[in-house]
């Protein structure tokens, strides 16, 4: 089932004919939708200017899950990943048409005020980007301009807790007054989620959260990513399929600004129904 | 080099496929050589050439240890998805029925010699008849299915699987059929026992020719056949095929 049905000029059906996949990119392959959706989006198209960079998306975010969105670069996924919390906004000739809704609330309805929604959808990028302010400042802000904690002692309990669910505390609460850009990156990163995780939000985007880190760091990423999924929503933008195939339960394959194919992670990555998805993840996308 | 292994960027790793791909034929004629063989040194009544059967053994083994370091390395450096994964998976399954088959050749040509050799007692002709008949369709079985990996032939695969059936159906037939030699004469208990051993050891080449096939099915289509009901299988390929 899905929705997505426009045909995308331009987009020519590349490569030969193979054994039990679909070549077709009219519509999406697989199931767009879930059963507990956290946000779904409908018909969502993207345009830079004259340029249209998102063709009619439409595609469930599921709650306390994590959905990788993989695809060569310029396909398209960081701009709808951007979608998710209206951070095109700050592009001045993005367009965005189609409907984007969380809680039944349309994220992009004319009246809704983009400040709370980007505390309850917050975003990690891909290189880690701390404030030049002390580790404890870094997670105490969010919450303190979004009047989240009653007193200094609340507000002490809110970095504790986020730093500890970020999995950073043991390495950096004997320091919380020293700069966090002094930290490591993996460890700037892990700052970084704790910054998103300390103003309690329900989705966290992430656009490459790994892509400048060393092995170590990024095992621990994961490792959180994992562990975050108990109580948040994640949609996460990679270029590593080892990676969206370890850490995601579904995956979206994206290519020139569709949604080619959207599945289980364990399908996608041992059995892709599109011929694209399984060209693209096996190397073989000249 | 086929679909399954062609079109990388990397053109090493198309390369390294294709070689585990050309083991697979390589160690599939050994064993399907290494069958007739073994059944020839019986109808030779030669255990000598038996003897050389089952050294010939040792290149199958080689051949398995190959294929298997090969895989090592490959996943470890490639880290192989969706057909190329499913392709390495095959590969692997597919060399150790292969090695199993050589093995099972091993245990005919043993039979030559155990009748054979030191002027010991020889079966009656008749007794052995069986053997060269089951023999043959399990070289066709084998061959088949060799021919559907090369090919990632579904009609093969399932033709293979289906064949499955009426061997196990000669095989039961054979057994009724040698009862009667020992109903109508008791020293013949000791050549049926050892000729049953034989055809239990062709009904088991034909069992991997089978599995192989099941390899072909879950390579090409993803779907793992191997417990599943033939027809059912075919359906769902055919159903694929017309939403195609």
């Amino acid at each position: 089932m899905n929705e997505t049905s426009a045909a995308t000029p331009g987009l020519a059906e590349e490569t030969e004919a193979a054994a039990g996949t679909v070549q077709s990119t009219d519509a999406t392959v697989g199931e767009i939708y879930v059963d507990d959706p956290r946000m779904t989006c409908r018909n969502v198209n993207v345009y830079y200017g004259e340029k249209q960079a998102i063709f009619d998306v439409s595609l469930d975010i599921g709650k306390n899950q994590v959905i990788s969105m993989i695809g060569p670069s310029g396909c398209g996924k960081s701009t709808f990943l951007r979608c998710l919390n209206r951070m095109n906004d700050t592009i001045d000739v993005c367009r965005v048409t189609g409907q984007i809704k969380m809680d039944e609330q349309d994220i992009y309805d004319g009246g809704l005020d983009v400040v709370p929604l980007r505390a309850s959808v917050g975003m990690v990028f891909q290189k880690p980007n701390p404030f030049p302010k002390s580790i404890y400042d870094n997670i105490a802000y969010g919450p303190k301009i979004h009047g989240l904690s009653d007193n200094k002692e609340h507000l002490d309990s809110i970095v504790e807790s986020s730093l500890q669910r970020a999995g950073l505390w043991e390495e950096v609460k004997d320091r919380l007054d020293q700069p966090g850009t002094g930290l490591s990156g993996g460890q700037q990163q892990r700052l970084c989620i704790a910054r998103a995780i300390a103003v309690s939000p329900e989705v966290i985007l992430m656009d490459e959260p790994c892509s400048a880190l060393d092995p170590i760091a990024t095992a621990k990423i994961e490792e959180l990513i994992d562990e975050l999924r108990e109580n948040f929503t994640i949609a996460i933008v990679t270029h590593s399929m080892q990676q969206a195939a370890r850490v995601s339960q579904r995956t979206a394959y994206f290519h020139l600004g569709k949604l080619i194919e959207v599945g289980e992670t364990d399908q996608i990555f041992t059995s892709p129904r599109h011929k694209l998805t399984e060209d693209y993840i096996t190397g073989r996308f000249g | 080099m086929n679909e399954m292994t062609s079109g990388h960027i990397v053109k090493a790793y198309s390369a390294e496929l294709d070689h585990l791909n050309e083991l697979v034929l390589d160690m599939g004629n050994l064993g399907q050589d290494q069958l007739r063989r073994a059944v020839q040194t019986l109808k030779d009544e030669d255990p000598k050439a038996a003897g050389q059967v089952i050294d010939r053994d040792r290149k199958l083994n080689d051949i398995d240890i190959q294929a298997d370091e090969e895989i090592i390395r490959l996943i470890a450096k490639r880290q192989p998805m969706a057909k190329d994964l499913r392709d390495i998976l095959t590969v692997q399954k597919t060399i150790s029925d292969l090695e199993r088959v050589g093995d099972e050749a091993r245990k005919i040509a043993n039979l030559t010699i155990h009748f054979y050799d030191n002027g010991k007692n020889p079966p009656s002709k008749e007794i052995l008849h069986d053997i060269y008949d089951m023999s043959e369709f399990v070289d066709e079985m084998l061959g088949l299915s060799l021919v559907a990996f090369t090919e990632l032939d579904l009609d093969k695969a399932l033709e293979v699987i289906e064949m499955d059936k009426k061997l196990y159906e000669d095989f039961r037939g054979s057994l009724r059929r040698l009862s009667t030699f020992i109903m109508e004469d008791s020293r013949n208990v000791g050549s049926v026992v050892d000729i049953v051993l034989a055809l239990r050891a062709l009904e088991r080449i034909g069992g991997h020719a089978k599995n192989i096939g099941g390899f072909v099915i879950f390579l090409v289509t993803g779907k793992d056949v191997r417990h599943e009901d033939i027809q059912a299988i075919s359906a769902e390929i055919e159903a694929n095929r017309v939403a195609e």
